[in-house]
C-alpha cells in the first residue's frame, strides 16, 4: 500500500519531467543586496516574453530555463528598486544581479508593467513576511527590538500573554513551532522568562512565519515554522551597527574578506542592569547575578562561481542567582552550510548543524566541600545533517528534494542532592533516539492561472537505547498512572519503539484576476520531541521530551483557504483565509503533576486531541510614507483530553475568539518616522471556582462542574507609540545615528495575564479574586543606535 | 525551584532588580462566578496518639461566601477497623466535629485499616485509610540568619530551623510534615504544606532510607524567621500515598498564581457516595502515625552559620 503511494508519486512526477525536445537554454544566478552584499530572499524574477517567472532561494540563488530567444527580465522585490535585463538566450548564462534599496531611489523610475504581486502570484499561503526595517521601525517594549513580539501581531497568531515566552499559531502550542535560526532548531527562544527573545535584531537579516500549506522540507513541529536566517555579514565594507537601549547594549561588526568573496558578522548584546545596579548594593546582595547576553557570529566564502561556504553560531545565556544559589539556561547553536550548483539547474545546500540547550539550578552546585548542596541540570542536543536539493527543470517545474538525519541526545535531568554529607543522586537516565526523513515535491505551474506544489515527506523516529521502558496502569483514568515492575530493559543502540509517518503536502494557486487568486493548501505535519509543560507561560525548566512506547508523536492535519487580492498597482495586500486544523496526541497533564526530576513522568501525562479553526482577515500597506498593516482573526481552539472537564471539549490556554492588531509607520521626513501599535483580543480562558470548602485551616475551591475553562478574563487593549529620529550630528564624525523613543502602554492599562482566586493574606475565611498584570503600567524607553 | 524557600527569596530580589521595571501587579477584584449546590465536607484525620479523635463535617459554600463552614448536622460516623472494632463517633456539641473518646484506649495503630462510614440523610459515603509506619526523629537545629531586606513577616535576623530524620528504608513512605509552633502543630496557609515522599519529593526521585533532604528539612520555618526564646517543633506524619497527593493537589491549587501558574483542578476526594448516582462528597479521610520533637531556640546553642 505504502509503496504504491511511492510509484504513483513518481509517475506523477515523471510525467512533469518529460522536457520539452525544444532548444533549452538556463539562466541562473545571486541576487544581492548592493549595498552590503547580503543575498536577497524571495526576489520575483520574471520573464516578461514567457509571462513566467521564479522567485530566489534563501541563499538568493535563482535559476530558469526557456527556449533559446531574446528575453526581458525584471528582478523585483519589496523596498527596492526593480531591475530590468535583457538577456539573449543562445546558451547557458549566468546573470548576477545586486538590488539597490528603494530608500537610496534619488528619483522614482518607474520601469516596468508588471506588478510586485508576489503576494498573489505564489503558491506559498498562510505565510507572513516581516520586512526587518518593519520590526525595527515599530515600538517595542523598552524600546528593544524583538523579533517574537513582533510576530504576535500578526494573523492567526496569539500568546497566553505579555511576559509569556514563544507564541502560538493557529491553535497549537509554544511547542509545536519549528524555530529555525540559519536551519538549526531553537529550542527556548526567550531571554528574562519570555520577556525578550534570543534573536539579535542587527544580525537577522529575514523572517518568515509558515503557518499552513508548509512545504515538504520542514518537518519535525506540527504548527508552523519560524525561519529566521541571519546575515551574512557586508561584503562591501566594514560596518559596525550598535546601540544602547534600556535593557541591552550591543555591538555588530561586519567585514568583507578575500576581496569580497567572503565576509563576516559578529554581533553580540548583553543587558547591563546589574551592572548599573551594582553600587546600590548592600554587602549581602553584592554576590546576586542578574544578566542575560548573546552572542551571533557567521561567515561566508564564495569559492568559484559554483561553493559557498557558511558557518554561523549563536550562544546565549540567562543568568540569575545570589550568594550559593544559581540559576541559568541557554542555547548554543552551530550551523555549517555548503552551497554548491552542480549544474545551472541544480542547486544543492547540504547544512549541518549542532543545536543545545540547557539550564542548570543549583546551590552550592559548584562547592565541592558544601556539606549541603542541590546541583540540577538538564539538556537536549541534537546534531543533524540535510542536504536539500533544488531542481529547476523547467520555469513551469521546479522540484525539491532532499533528506535530514537528526540525533538526540537528552539528558532530562541530572541532579545530585548533597544531605549532611551524605550524596543521593537522584538523576533521570538520558535519552536517546533518531529521526530521519525524506521528501521530494514539485512546484509545477499548469497554466498561466493555475499553479501547484505539491509533495511528501516521510519520517522516521526510533527511540534508541540504552533505557528502561515501564508499562502504567492506573485504577482510575486521570489519576497518577503508576509504573509496573520489572520494566523492560534495552541495550546501547537497541531500538525501543520506532514510529514512521507519510506527511503529504499540497498548495494550489487559481490565479482569478491579474491581481487576485484563491489559494488552498493541505498538510500534514509529524512531531516527535514534546515539551512538557504545565504552566500558563512556558518556563525554561521545561523539559523536551522525545516520543517514546507511552508517548506517542504529535500530528496536525491542516487545510487552509483563502482569496488573495493586491490593490492600487499593489500598494495594498489584502487576504482572507480560513483554516481547520486537527491534532492528534496532544498532552495534557494530571492534577499536581510532577513534570521536572520524575523518572515515571510519562505516569503524569493524560493525552488527548485538538482541533482549531478561524478565519484570518489582513491588509497590509507596503508603499507609500503610511505603511503597516491591520490584521483581524477570529478563531476557535479547543483540547478534549481524558478524565479533563468531563471529557468535553474546552477552550486551550491561548484561545482568544478575537484578535485585532494594527500596525502604522509613518515617514515624516527624511529624519523622523513615527510608528504605533494596536492590540486588542479577548481575553484568555480562566477557570473559576464556583464553591468553597473548608479543610483545617485551609478554604479550597472546587468547580461544581467539574469545568475547565469555563470563564474568560477581560479583554486586552494596548496601544504603543515610538519616534525614531536620525541625528544630524554624526557619532565618531562619520556614519549615522539615530533616537527611537518609544512608549509602550501608552494609556496605562492593567492589563491581565490572569485572574485566579487566592484566600486573604490576613484573613483565612476571606477568599478573592486577584487580577495579576505582568505589565502594569506604561513604560517609556530611549535607545540610541549608531551605525558606520 | 518552591523548595527552595531561602534562595527563593534571593532569586526573587534578583529577579526583582533585573526586572525593577516590569512592574507586575495584582490587585484585589470583584468577580461574578457561579455557585453549585452545598457538598458534604470530610475533613478527618485519625492518629495514633492516645485520647479523642475528631472527624469534622460541613457543607460546602459559594466560592465568595466569607463565612465559617456550617456543620452538618445529625450524621451517622462510623470507623471500622480490620480487626473488627467499632469506632462511634458523636457530635455532643452540636457543631459538626464528630468526636471519638474513650479512657484508655486509643484508637489508631500502626499497620491497620481504617473504613469510615458517613450516613447522611439517604446518602452513605465511605472511605478508607490505613496507618503507615513513621520514623523517629532525631535532632532539632538552627542557624542564625540575616535576610537580605527586611521581610514582610518576623524579624531581619532570626533563626531558620531544621529537623533531621531519616527516611525507613523500603520504598513508597509518604510523610507529611508539620512545623510545631508553641506547642501546636500549624499549617495556616496551604502553600506551605510540605510533603515527602522517601527522603525527597516524588516517586520518581528515588531518595529511599536517607536522611530528608535539605529543603524538606527546613520546612518548619515558613514564612519568617524565629526569634530566640520561640518555642519550635516538629511533627513527622506518616500518610498514604493517596494522602500525599491529596496534599500535593491542595497546595498546587493554593499557589496558582503568576505567570507560570498551573491549571487548577478540582481536588479528589477519598470519600465516595455508596450510590454513584448520588451526590459527591469533598474532602479527605486521612490517618497517621506521628513523631513528634520540640525544642526552644536557645540563641547559644545555635549552630554556626555554614553558608
Amino acid at each position: 500500500m505504502k509503496n504504491r503511494k511511492i510509484y504513483l508519486l513518481l509517475l506523477l512526477l515523471g510525467v512533469c519531467f518529460q522536457v520539452n525536445a525544444q532548444n533549452r537554454q538556463t539562466v541562473s544566478g545571486y541576487v544581492k543586496d548592493k549595498a552590503n552584499g547580503e543575498g536577497l530572499i524571495g526576489v520575483s524574477v520574471y520573464v516578461r516574453e514567457a509571462a513566467t517567472g521564479v522567485v530566489t532561494n534563501p541563499y538568493g540563488f535563482y535559476s530558469i530555463t526557456l527556449p533559446s530567444g531574446n528575453y526581458t527580465l525584471v528582478f523585483s522585490y519589496i523596498g527596492y528598486q526593480k531591475v530590468t535585463r535583457e538577456v539573449t538566450l543562445d546558451a547557458d548564462k549566468t546573470l548576477s544581479i545586486e538590488m539597490e534599496d528603494e530608500s537610496n531611489q534619488l528619483q522614482e523610475v518607474t520601469v516596468s508593467t508588471q506588478r510586485e504581486d508576489e503576494n498573489v502570484r505564489s503558491i506559498e499561503m498562510s505565510v507572513n513576511k516581516v520586512e526587518m526595517k518593519t520590526i525595527r521601525k515599530m515600538p517595542a517594549l523598552l524600546g528593544e527590538v524583538d523579533l517574537i513580539r513582533s510576530i504576535q501581531l500578526l494573523p492567526g497568531v496569539t500568546t497566553v500573554g505579555e511576559g509569556a515566552s514563544g507564541f502560538n499559531v493557529r491553535g497549537g502550542d509554544v511547542s509545536q513551532n519549528l524555530v529555525l535560526l540559519d536551519e538549526a532548531p531553537v529550542y527556548n527562544s526567550s531571554h528574562l522568562f519570555g520577556f525578550f527573545s534570543v534573536f539579535n535584531p542587527d544580525a537577522v537579516k529575514d523572517v518568515k512565519l509558515i503557518k499552513g500549506g508548509i512545504p515538504a522540507q520542514y518537518g519535525g513541529r506540527i504548527s508552523s515554522i519560524l525561519d529566521v536566517r541571519m546575515k551574512e555579514g557586508n561584503s562591501k565594507k566594514r560596518e559596525v551597527n550598535g546601540g544602547i537601549g534600556t535593557i541591552f547594549s550591543r555591538l555588530t561588526y561586519e567585514q568583507p574578506f578575500a576581496k569580497g568573496k567572503g565576509s563576516f558578522i559578529v554581533a553580540g548584546r548583553r543587558s547591563y542592569i546589574d551592572v548599573l545596579a551594582k553600587p546600590f548594593l548592600n554587602s549581602d546582595l553584592k554576590d546576586s547575578k542578574f544578566y542575560f547576553y548573546d552572542l551571533t557570529a557567521k561567515v561566508n566564502y564564495q569559492l568559484g562561481d559554483k561553493d559557498t561556504f557558511y558557518a554561523s553560531g549563536y550562544f546565549g545565556k540567562d543568568v540569575f542567582g545570589g550568594g550559593d544559589f544559581g540559576f541559568g539556561w541557554g542555547n548554543a547553536t552551530a550551523t555549517a552550510r555548503w552551497n554548491h550548483i552542480f549544474s545551472n539547474k541544480l542547486f544543492m545546500n547540504l547544512t549541518g548543524y549542532y543545536s543545545n540547550y540547557d539550564y542548570s539550578l543549583g546551590q552550592n552546585a559548584n562547592d565541592p566541600n558544601a556539606k549541603d548542596k542541590f546541583d540540577w541540570k538538564s539538556k537536549i542536543i541534537s546534531t543533524s545533517i540535510k542536504p536539500d536539493f533544488t531542481f529547476y527543470i523547467t520555469p513551469n517545474n521546479q522540484l525539491t528534494f532532499g533528506g535530514q538525519y537528526i540525533y538526540y541526545d537528552t539528558r532530562p535531568g541530572r541532579a545530585l542532592a548533597v544531605s549532611e554529607g551524605q550524596s543521593t543522586d537522584i538523576s533521570l537516565d538520558p535519552k536517546y533516539a533518531d529521526e530521519s526523513a525524506f521528501y521530494i515535491g514539485n512546484e509545477q505551474k499548469f497554466s498561466d492561472r493555475i499553479s501547484m506544489q505539491y509533495g511528501i515527506r516521510y519520517s522516521y523516529f526510533r527511540s534508541l537505547g540504552p533505557g528502561t521502558e515501564y508499562e502504567y496502569i492506573t485504577d482510575e483514568i486521570g489519576k497518577r498512572k503508576l509504573p509496573v515492575f520489572p520494566g523492560t530493559e534495552y541495550k546501547r543502540g537497541e531500538k525501543i519503539k520506532s514510529y514512521g509517518n507519510w506527511e503529504p503536502r499540497a498548495s494550489l494557486n487559481i490565479g482569478v484576476t491579474s491581481n487576485a487568486s484563491i489559494k488552498a493548501s493541505y498538510n500534514r505535519t509529524a512531531q516527535y520531541l514534546h515539551l512538557l509543560s504545565n504552566t500558563a507561560a512556558a518556563s525554561p525548566l521545561d523539559v523536551w521530551t522525545l516520543s517514546s512506547p507511552i508517548i506517542q508523536p504529535e500530528k496536525a492535519d491542516q487545510v487552509a483557504l483563502g482569496w488573495f487580492q493586491n490593490l492600487k498597482d499593489n500598494t495594498y495586500e489584502a487576504s482572507v483565509e480560513v483554516y481547520y486544523k486537527k491534532l492528534y496526541n496532544q498532552i495534557d497533564y494530571i492534577p499536581a503533576s510532577e513534570l521536572l526530576l520524575n523518572q515515571f513522568v510519562a505516569g503524569d501525562l493524560l493525552f488527548g486531541k485538538g482541533r482549531a479553526y478561524g478565519a484570518e482577515f489582513y491588509l497590509k500597506k507596503n508603499k507609500g510614507k503610511l505603511t503597516g498593516w491591520i490584521s483581524y482573526t477570529l478563531s476557535k481552539t479547543e483540547r478534549q483530553v481524558e478524565s479533563i472537564n468531563n471529557d468535553d471539549w474546552f477552550p486551550a490556554r491561548f484561545d482568544k475568539p478575537h484578535n485585532f492588531t494594527s500596525v502604522a509607520i509613518y515617514e515624516v521626513g527624511k529624519r523622523l518616522s513615527l510608528s504605533a501599535n494596536f492590540t486588542i483580543t479577548s481575553g484568555t480562558p480562566a477557570t473559576f471556582p464556583t464553591n468553597r470548602w473548608e479543610h483545617g485551616d485551609w478554604i479550597i475551591g472546587n468547580n461544581y462542574n467539574n469545568r475547565r475553562n469555563n470563564n474568560r478574563i477581560p479583554a486586552y487593549h494596548r496601544l504603543d507609540l515610538a519616534a525614531t529620529l536620525k541625528s544630524k550630528k554624526k557619532l565618531f564624525k562619520v556614519g549615522e545615528g539615530e533616537w527611537v523613543l518609544s512608549f509602550y502602554n501608552i494609556y496605562n492599562r492593567r492589563n491581565p495575564f490572569s485572574i485566579y482566586t487566592r484566600v486573604n493574606e490576613d484573613n483565612s475565611l476571606k477568599t478573592e479574586a486577584v487580577r495579576y498584570a505582568v505589565i502594569g503600567s506604561f513604560i517609556p524607553a530611549i535607545t540610541y543606535n549608531f551605525k558606520f | 525551584m518552591k523548595y527552595f524557600k531561602k534562595s527563593a527569596i534571593k532569586i526573587g530580589f534578583a529577579a526583582l532588580l533585573g526586572g525593577f521595571f516590569l512592574t507586575g501587579c495584582e490587585d484585589v477584584i470583584d468577580l461574578e462566578t457561579e455557585t453549585g449546590p452545598p457538598q458534604l465536607v470530610v475533613d478527618g484525620w485519625i492518629t495514633n496518639q492516645p485520647g479523642p479523635q475528631t472527624i469534622k463535617l460541613t457543607w460546602s459554600a459559594s466560592y465568595f461566601d466569607n463565612t465559617p463552614a456550617k456543620p452538618v448536622l445529625n450524621a451517622e460516623v462510623v470507623v471500622k477497623d480490620d480487626k473488627g472494632t467499632i469506632y462511634e463517633f458523636e457530635d455532643t456539641a452540636g457543631n459538626g466535629q464528630y468526636i471519638w473518646q474513650k479512657t484508655g484506649d486509643t484508637l489508631g495503630h500502626i499497620g491497620r485499616k481504617y473504613t469510615l462510614t458517613i450516613k447522611q440523610g439517604a446518602d452513605t459515603f465511605t472511605s478508607s485509610t490505613e496507618i503507615k509506619r513513621v520514623p523517629a526523629v532525631d535532632s532539632i537545629i538552627y542557624r542564625k540568619e540575616k535576610l537580605p531586606f527586611e521581610p514582610d513577616k518576623g524579624p531581619r535576623e532570626g533563626y531558620v530551623a531544621e529537623f533531621y530524620a531519616r527516611d525507613l528504608a523500603g520504598e513508597g513512605d509518604t510523610y507529611w510534615i508539620k512545623p510545631v509552633i508553641r506547642g501546636k502543630p500549624e499549617i495556616k496557609r496551604a502553600t506551605s504544606i510540605s510533603i515527602a515522599y522517601d527522603a525527597a519529593f516524588s516517586a520518581g526521585a528515588p531518595s529511599d532510607g536517607l536522611i530528608f533532604i535539605l529543603p524538606l528539612r527546613q520546612s518548619i520555618t515558613t514564612d519568617s524567621l524565629y526569634s530566640a526564646g520561640n518555642e519550635v517543633g516538629v511533627e513527622l506524619h506518616s500518610i498514604t500515598n493517596e494522602a500525599f497527593d491529596f496534599l500535593s493537589q491542595v497546595r498546587e491549587q493554593a499557589g496558582n498564581g503568576g505567570l507560570f501558574a498551573t491549571p487548577i483542578a478540582n481536588i479528589r476526594s477519598n470519600v465516595v457516595n455508596t450510590n454513584p448516582a448520588g451526590p459527591k462528597a469533598l474532602g479527605f479521610f486521612g490517618s497517621s502515625a506521628i513523631s513528634r520533637m520540640e525544642t526552644t531556640i536557645d540563641p547559644a546553642k545555635a549552630r554556626p552559620d555554614d553558608d
